[in-house]
Order: structure tokens, then sequence, then C-alpha cells
């Protein structure tokens, strides 16, 4: 309870234009996938996944898409921002050969993730994707860990030509991964689900958020009422496979449902 | 479930005493669906308005070691989208349904009446007491008991369903309000909405926590007055009461029957012990009245009236 922590900005740093990662000097008590909740106290709260936390700071990595985050992209270090969290579900932690499918804003949470994972000894292929070169993020910190990473742009012009999806495929058809971690875009995710085949998998949702704490229910999944804030944002197959609003629709501020 | 908790609320029979309270998890009917399979026995719609409302920019929760603030701002979908929800969850469903509306005069409230009227909810509730929309429309109607009467007794007219008032515990005295409420034809009382409102401040930034500054106070200090004000308008009036503010567990429940609530809202403590809160709270009344000796809800006692 109370978990809310003001904290100046350590460091920043621009990824490419129009991404940046903000790091604080803090202990949070996290797990991969899960997410903090961030305010200026200018107007809005967001939630932003944890990109890397170690024993004395953590970081997220931020795409400038409206009002808040525009606003953010202007702080400077040293400004200081109020944080609520760790919230959420995290990533199962497996220890064989997994698979990482990931694009865009939504990557650098497998940074944190394939942090521990190497530390239970997984065997970990990532396939990092973007639509451009201008748009790809986080290869050089992919490159420096022990793991095999695949670089993909839709237009060629980074990594192999294609979606992270027509990767992935070919990747399942050719190896045997025991389980597959995706992040990104909710019709790309919808996509990959096709091609998963037998493998287990968990997927990172978005839902507009509000509380984070599982009671004003903005962030619900039909039809089981999952709150995504709570039992989310990562879910296993098991339960993706029952939602009926996957890549189908989703819920705005007023709760109305928004056509994908 | 116990079928001790087996309870009669306005003539349905519900399988636990246990409400969720509007705004809580209730912005869809798969949210519903969620509190009625840890639990609940008649679930409550998000307050719907005419028109969708986005509600305030964040933060609308502030955390604290008493429970919340909150100042959601009556975000909702708007009465259509909100209807098409709950007819959605009723399509699976025979648990009693509350449709919640809010409106700040009798022409609003008459029009979201008509609209529910063609719904298939159970019960209809006038919310008269959000504390987080006095920027914009000032404060509460049911701080007014004459504003209380005249819009109970214009819904009543038209109304197809059973009417319940949700009153404001920010009154100088509720018993009168209540009364009013009554007497306009209320089939039923809800009470207590947030306290307050009050305030937090981040003494780091030097500003309110909540961007609207100010929000309604919830959860388990608020107890002792919801106590009271339930207390006092079970005293006054006739009618049953849906009792609410800071319910968290059995024995809380308990306290709530014991001052004159029929049935009790359970909300924030959905947030400190998390979704399962329904099912405890009912092995804990359970518990309670196997110890206590009671066979069914309507043996516990009520306190002596004022
Ligand atoms: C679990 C989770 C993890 C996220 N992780 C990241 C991350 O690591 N990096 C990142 O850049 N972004 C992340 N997001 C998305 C991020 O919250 C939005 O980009 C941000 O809120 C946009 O705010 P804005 O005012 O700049 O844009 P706006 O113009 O307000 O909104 C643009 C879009 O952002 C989304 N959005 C806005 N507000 C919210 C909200 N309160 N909750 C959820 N979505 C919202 C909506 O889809 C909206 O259409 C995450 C979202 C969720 C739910
Ligand atoms: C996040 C939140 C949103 C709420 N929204 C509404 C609402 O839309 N309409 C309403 O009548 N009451 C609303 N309430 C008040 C609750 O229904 C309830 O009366 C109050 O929270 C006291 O009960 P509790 O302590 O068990 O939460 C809201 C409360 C909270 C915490
Ligand atoms: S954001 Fe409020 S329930 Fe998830």
């Amino acid at each position: 309870m109370n978990k809310r922590f003001t904290l100046s900005i350590a460091k920043i740093v621009e990824e490419t234009k129009g991404i940046k990662t903000f790091t604080f000097k803090h202990k949070l008590d996290a797990k991969p996938g899960q997410f903090i909740m961030l305010t200026d106290f200018e107007g809005g709260e967001k939630p932003f996944s944890i990109s890397d936390c170690t024993e004395d700071e953590f970081s997220i990595t931020v795409k400038k898409i409206g009002e808040f985050t525009a606003r953010l992209f202007q702080k400077r270090i040293e400004d200081y921002v109020s944080i609520r969290g760790a919230y959420g579900s995290s990533f199962f932690i497996s220890k064989n050969k997994v698979l990482l499918v990931g694009g865009g804003y939504a990557i650098p949470t497998f940074y944190f993730l394939s942090k521990i994972l190497l530390k239970n000894k997984a065997d970990i292929t990532l396939i990092n994707g973007a639509r451009t070169k201008e748009e790809h993020i986080f290869a050089d910190r992919f490159q420096k860990l022990n793991i095999k990473v695949i670089n993909a742009t839709n237009d060629g012009s980074f990594g192999e030509k294609g979606t992270v999806v027509n990767v992935a495929k070919k990747l399942i058809e050719d190896e045997n991964f025991d389980f597959l971690y995706a992040s990104g875009p909710e019709m790309m995710m919808k996509t990959l689900q096709k091609v998963c085949g037998e493998i287990e998998y968990e997927f990172l949702f978005e839902r507009y958020m509000k509380c984070a704490i599982g009671i004003c229910g903005n962030c619900t999944m039909d039809p089981l009422g999952l709150r995504l804030c709570v039992e989310g944002p990562v879910l296993p197959k098991k339960k993706i496979k029952l939602l009926t609003e996957f890549g189908k629709y989703h819920r705005d501020a007023s709760g109305e449902r928004i056509k994908y | 479930m116990s079928d001790k908790l087996k309870t009669k609320f306005l003539g349905k029979t519900i399988k636990s005493p246990l409400v969720l309270p509007a705004g809580i998890m209730d912005m869809s009917f798969s949210g519903l669906n969620y509190a009625v399979q840890n639990g609940a026995g008649i679930v409550t719609s998000k307050s719907l308005t005419l028109e969708p409302r986005m509600g305030h920019k964040g933060p609308v929760v502030a955390e604290f070691e008493g429970g919340l603030l909150n100042c959601m701002g009556l975000c909702n979908p708007g009465i259509e989208d909100g209807l098409a929800e709950i007819n959605q969850f009723k399509k699976h469903s025979d648990i009693p349904v509350i449709v919640s509306v809010f409106a700040t005069n009798i022409l609003d409230f008459l029009k979201l009446t008509k609209y529910v009227n063609k719904s298939k909810a159970d019960f209809l509730e006038l919310n008269l007491s959000c504390p987080n929309v006095f920027d914009e429309f000032g404060i509460p109607l049911s701080a007014s008991k004459e504003k209380v009467g005249e819009i109970i007794s214009a819904v009543k007219k038209i109304s197809k369903l059973p009417i319940i008032a949700k009153l404001s515990p920010n009154v100088y005295d509720i018993s009168e309000i209540a009364l009013s409420a009554e007497s306009a034809g209320a089939d039923a009382l809800c009470l207590i909405n947030t306290v307050g409102p009050g305030m937090l401040i981040d003494t780091k930034m030097v500003k309110p926590v909540l961007f609207n500054k100010f929000g309604g106070l919830s959860g388990p200090c608020i107890k002792p007055i919801a106590l009271k004000l339930i207390y006092q308008t079970y005293s006054a009036v006739n009618i049953p009461i849906i009792g609410m503010g800071g319910v968290k567990s059995g024995e809380d429940a308990v306290e709530m029957l014991m001052a004159g609530a029929t049935v009790i809202g359970v909300g924030t403590a959905v947030y400190c012990r998390g979704i399962e809160v329904f099912n405890k709270i009912n092995d804990e009344i359970t518990k309670f009245m196997k110890e206590e000796n009671y066979k069914k809800l309507s043996e516990i006692p009520k306190l002596k009236k004022l």
C-alpha cells in the first residue's frame, strides 16, 4: 500500500527519434513484464513497462505519441516525476529454449526479461522488429547479452526484411522452442498466435489504465473480466485463448468500445 | 457458497448479501461477471450519464494507509453503451443488476430512466451524491432534502423498476434526507458514497497528488462514519438499506447488518484484499453465524433504533 515515490530523473537516453529511455536511481521491487504508473502532476498518469531493473536503478523506455509523452520528453535530468508500482503480472521465467518476439516501443521489456532468463540459464532467441531502421531500437543493448538476436524491419533497411511474424514462423518450423513470449502491437500478436502451434506462450497486452490497482474496471478484458492491471498485462496461452476481444476491440477512457 | 447467506432484497432472492457498488470494476459486462464469479450477490453498473465521459485526468486515485482517494470524474461510456453492457451481462446471468445513473437535473434523470426502463436491469439507482465533479456541477444533489424529494417523485412516476437513492455522507442531518427520499417514493437507500472529499500532497513536487486536487475517501478509514450514518438512517426510515463504506471483512459486514443494512456493499476492499474478497467475506460471515448460532441471515439482530 502507498507505493508512490517521487524521484528525480537520473539519466535520459535518446534511443531514436521519438523514443527515450529514462533511468531512476531507486531500488524497485519488480519482475519482468510489470509496469509502473508515472505522473508529473500536470495532468495524466500513464503506464510504462519496466525496461531494466537492477539492485539500485530501473528504467522505462517511452515512445512520444501524445500530450503526456510529449511533456515527458521535455523533462531533463534531475527533474522530478512521481511513480507508483511495480504493478501487474510478470513473465514466466523458463530455463529452456525460448523465443522472444517483439517490436517498437514494446521491445525494451524484453531486455529486462532476457537478463532474468539468462540468470536462469535459458537458451534465448530474440526477434526484434520495427518498420524501418530509424525506428529500430535496443539492437546494441541486446547484442551485448549472450543471446541469439534476429533484427528485422518491414522495409529491409536493417536486419531481415519482413515482419517479426514472418521471421518467427520460419524459426518455429525449423527449431523446437519450449516457450514463446510476445510484446508489441495487438494485431501483430494476433497473427503471431496463429503460427505458435503447440508452443506454450505469454503475451503482454495493453489496455487503457487509470487506477492500476484493480478497482476502476477500465482495463478489463472480455469475457472473463480479467483486469489487465492486476491479472495482466502478461497473460498466458490458457487465458488468451478465451479472450473474445483480442484483436477485435479495446475500451477507451470512457469505457466505450473501439474497434481495431 | 453457504445456503445460510441466501436472503431477499426488494423481492429478489440473492445468493449472497454482498453488493458490488457503483464504480468498482463495472465498466464492462465482463467486470460484473468477474465479481459474480468471485462471490458477489448483486452487481451495480458504473454511474451512467446521457453522454459518454472520459473522466478526469490522472492521477485519479491515491493510495494511503486508511484506504483510497479517488476522483475518477464519472467516466462512463454513456447510457446507451452502458446498458448494452448490462444487457450482455444479463444474457448469461440471473444475478440482479442495479443500474446507477447520474444527472444534475430532473429532465436528464427522466431521460435516463426511460432508457433504463427498456433494459434488462432489475433496479434503478440514482446517484445523488458524487463528490468528484464539484467544479462542473457544484455540490451534490443529496445535500438538499427538497431536491432529493423532487427528483425521486419525478422518477418514481415513470420508472418501471424499484428506485434506490444513493446518498452522500457529507451532510448535516442524514435522517432528514433519507426521510425525504422515502416519502418521495424511494424503494431503498444506498449509503454511503465517498467521504470528504479530501486531499493528499506530494511534498517533493509541492503538488496535490490527485490532478483534480480533491477526491472522495473510501476504504477502512470511513467505516465508523458509514456505520453511524446507516444506523441513523435505519432509525429514521422503513425501507431497506444497502450499507457500504469501508467493509473489508465478515466482521465489518455483520456490523453493517447490525447498524440496519439489509445487504452490504464491498468496494475498496477489492483493492485491499483482492478480487477474492467477496468469497472471503461470505465465508467469514458464515463462520460468524455458525459461532453465534444464527441459522439465517435475517436472524442476525439489528441494533435498537435511536
Ligand atoms: C501495460 C502497459 C505498458 C506500456 N508500456 C509502455 C512502454 O513501455 N513504453 C511506451 O512508450 N508506452 C507504453 N505503454 C503505452 C503508454 O501508456 C501510452 O503510450 C501513453 O499513455 C500515451 O499517453 P499520451 O498522453 O502521450 O498519448 P494520448 O494521446 O493520450 O494517447 C495515445 C494512445 O495511447 C494509449 N494510452 C493513452 N493513455 C493511456 C493509458 N492511461 N493507459 C493505456 N494506454 C493509454 C491509447 O492507446 C491512446 O490511443 C504501455 C501501456 C500499457 C497499458
Ligand atoms: C474508484 C471508485 C469509483 C466510484 N465510482 C462511483 C460511481 O460512479 N457512482 C457511485 O454512486 N459511487 C461511486 N463510488 C463510491 C462507491 O460506490 C462506494 O459508495 C464507496 O466507495 C464506499 O464504499 P467502499 O469503502 O467499500 O469503497 C466509487 C468509489 C471508488 C473507490
Ligand atoms: S486500471 Fe483500474 S482496474 Fe485496471
